[in-house]
């Protein structure tokens, strides 16, 4: 008993730097009377003091590494305690821990033991195991192992709701200074693979109802944000790709946490976490508002302001494109104000087939104006308290504190947590930027 | 002036919105029960539930409004907010008028109140869906507890109908004496107290144990974000949360 116990702090432990968590996109329903099904909008169990919420069981099968990769914690050269599950322990837990609601499923992962096939086998067992012998339905996420025998992970994309294959860094040169012994190309296949059979799947599913699910929430990745010299623009760029190459669900970002001293890294206390933020922010942008990577970011300012948000950012550089008239404006229109969000422009949309609106309904429909009022007409009119112009406008909307506003410059290293104003901060978990 | 007082039931509510019409007369509240502290100009008129009355309230905002403005009603109801009552007769009034148009008008206040604790409701729904925790009880039963803003229990009943559908469960709301019960056919809702200490199983207080110990160790220390958690995760909820004890 104990003895688990130990284990389950150690592969959590190793674990917690993943950053996906979510268990949204999945259509897995409980038919046979057995354990569990999927929500398609995902719910959160808990939050942990760091104020991430805990949806799944998120966990390595085994820490025990063959790899020397110098950001991570469990790479063969780091002291640390090693442990690795039985399929039998990792089902017992996931079930037991399901039953009582604390988690919305599993989010398998594991460390490299032995070879990429070795290890894709053991991840396999255990989903199967899941799956046949305790009849679980809930929500899966397994890592895809690098240099996996494709026919592994196409037996596992069966069991599972989601498949991802970490990218690690944001370039290449990136990987074989911190990785050598992660190749590019070994990331990229698995990622090809599970695109063709994902929309293989999808069509098969198009034919008949009954074909079964493969990957059903489709495909994400991860990479490390600030381990690397990689300017904003560049992981933009590569998100942008990713999204439109492979139709990742996500690209996820982890601010480098420091946990190793090594040459090749960079020397800070604490983890980037406005830089980020940004770049969440930035990431839905993209996906939901039509913002292009190149639209945020050039070659001239390739990394993300740490006082405006990039949507703000992007109004002060066009502000020709301003002001939007409310109720003639289409969504994608709306889209680009600072401050109406997703959920706003919608509202906007549905009360204008009303009648006309004018400020005092935008407030009663539930508008927040702060941003908005600086880049919007109402039938004509505009409320702005200044003029349209960008340096009366840009010290109206810095997001930085009073405190620490100043002509300091953002270098790529200095962001910390408690620079992130607090109506900045939930715009990244939300995406209503 | 006058108050209308009707059982608390949802048929209740119902019942009076139809002798609002049938009297043609407007009363100044719609209260689930008497108020307690006895006022002064108001008098204050028992509604008898009548299901017939009701169910023809119910159709015609079915029929003449939309299923989308019931469920709205129904939610807003679910809420208890002290107002609830008198706003969903003077949304249901204006529906009347707009029919299935009337959830477009959101910049009517009528309109906004009833949408804002229908919102509220759904919104703690999806919270406990996550938040609900159960423990397992002697004789194979999964108990939660649970106190909420709102009367949402009857809302996570269905779900966890279909999620956890091979195991006998009660849910209950603890601060109105009502739980879900489920016996891996059908769920029911009940009047609910509770008598006894409850009997944890001996595997239960290991299994809590290992999810303390994983929920700990997922924190990471140098991202330590108080505030961001309790946003997400408000206090009032922590109580019966097994990893917050």
């Amino acid at each position: 008993m104990m003895e688990i116990l130990k284990k389950l702090k150690i592969l959590a432990d190793s674990a917690k730097y993943d950053v996906s968590c979510s268990s949204s996109g999945s259509k897995r329903t409980n038919q046979t009377g057995g354990l569990g099904n999927s929500a398609s909008s995902g719910i959160c169990h808990t939050w942990t003091a760091d104020g991430r919420c805990i949806s799944l069981l998120k966990i390595l099968q085994s820490n025990n590494c063959v790899y020397n990769c110098s950001y991570c914690v469990n790479r063969v050269s780091n002291d640390l305690p090693r442990a690795t599950l039985t399929p039998d322990e990792l089902c017992d837990l996931t079930i037991n821990f399901y039953r009582r609601n604390y988690i919305e499923g599993l989010f398998l992962s594991t460390a490299i033991c032995k070879t990429p096939d070795h290890t894709m086998e053991m991840l396999l067992q255990t989903v199967k195991k899941l799956r046949k012998e305790h009849n679980f339905h809930g929500y899966i996420h397994l890592k895809a192992i690098p240099g996996a025998d494709n026919l592994l992970i196409e037996a596992a994309g069966k069991y599972v709701d989601r498949m991802s294959v970490n990218i690690e860094l944001p370039s290449e040169r990136g990987l074989r200074l911190l990785a050598p012994q992660k190749k590019h190309e070994a990331i990229i296949k698995p990622m090809n693979f599970l695109t063709s059979n994902i929309a293989a799947g999808k069509a098969e599913r198009r034919k008949s109802r009954k074909a079964p699910l493969f990957v059903p929430a489709g495909q994400t990745t991860q990479l490390i944000v600030g381990a690397t010299s990689d300017p904003d623009l560049q992981i933009l760029k590569l998100s942008e790709n990713m999204y439109k190459r492979f139709g990742l669900k996500r690209v996820y970002y982890s601010a480098y946490v420091p946990v190793s001293h090594h040459p090749h890294l960079p020397d800070i206390s604490s983890p980037p976490l406005l830089r980020e933020h940004r770049i969440y922010q930035a990431d839905w942008l993209l996906r939901f508002y039509g913002f292009k990577a190149d639209e945020l970011l050039d070659d001239k300012n390739p990394n993300f302001a740490e006082d405006y948000d990039p949507k703000t950012d992007w109004a002060l550089r066009n502000l020709d494109y301003f002001p939007v008239e409310i109720n003639r404006a289409d969504y994608e229109k709306l889209l680009r104000v600072p401050g109406i969000g997703v959920k706003s422009a919608r509202k906007i949309l549905t009360a204008r087939r009303m009648h006309s609106l004018d400020f005092e309904d935008l407030k009663r429909i539930g508008i927040t104006m702060k941003r908005a009022q600086y880049f919007i007409t109402c039938k004509g009119k505009y409320s702005g308290p200044t003029a349209m112009e960008e340096h009366l406008l840009r010290p109206r909307l810095t997001l930085l504190p009073p405190h620490t506003a100043g002509p300091e410059q953002p270098s790529l290293f200095s962001f910390s947590s408690d620079v992130i104003a607090p109506e900045d901060a939930f715009t990244s978990v939300s995406g209503e930027i | 002036m006058l108050d209308f007082v009707y059982d608390g039931s949802f048929n209740g509510l119902l019942t009076a919105i139809y002798e609002i019409y049938y009297r043609r007369q407007v009363p100044q509240q719609l209260l689930s029960r008497s108020s307690q502290t006895p006022k002064l100009f108001v008098r204050e008129e028992r509604i008898i539930t009548d299901e017939t009355k009701a169910g023809k309230v119910y159709e015609a905002i079915d029929n003449k409004i939309s299923s989308r403005s019931l469920r709205h009603i129904y939610y807003a109801y679910l809420s208890e907010h002290m107002e609830a009552g008198i706003w969903i007769y003077h949304y249901l009034h204006l529906g009347w008028k707009l029919g299935n148009k009337l959830d477009l008008l959101l910049s009517d206040e009528r309109v906004h109140r009833i949408h804002r604790l229908s919102q509220k409701v759904s919104m703690e729904r999806h919270r406990l869906l996550g938040l609900l925790r159960f423990q397992l009880l002697r004789g194979n039963i999964y108990y939660a507890a649970l106190e909420p803003d709102h009367n949402i229990v009857e809302l996570l009943a269905p779900h966890f109908a279909a999620r956890m559908a091979d195991q006998n469960w009660v849910i209950h709301d603890v601060s109105r004496d009502l739980a879900a019960v489920f016996n891996r056919k059908e769920w029911l809702a009940t009047d609910f107290t509770r008598q006894h200490r409850l009997e944890l199983l001996k595997e239960e207080e290991y299994y809590q144990q290992l999810w303390q110990e994983y929920y700990n160790s997922m924190a990471i220390s140098s991202r330590i974000n108080p505030r961001l958690q309790k946003r997400c995760m408000p206090q009032r909820y922590w109580k019966h949360l097994v990893e917050m004890s």
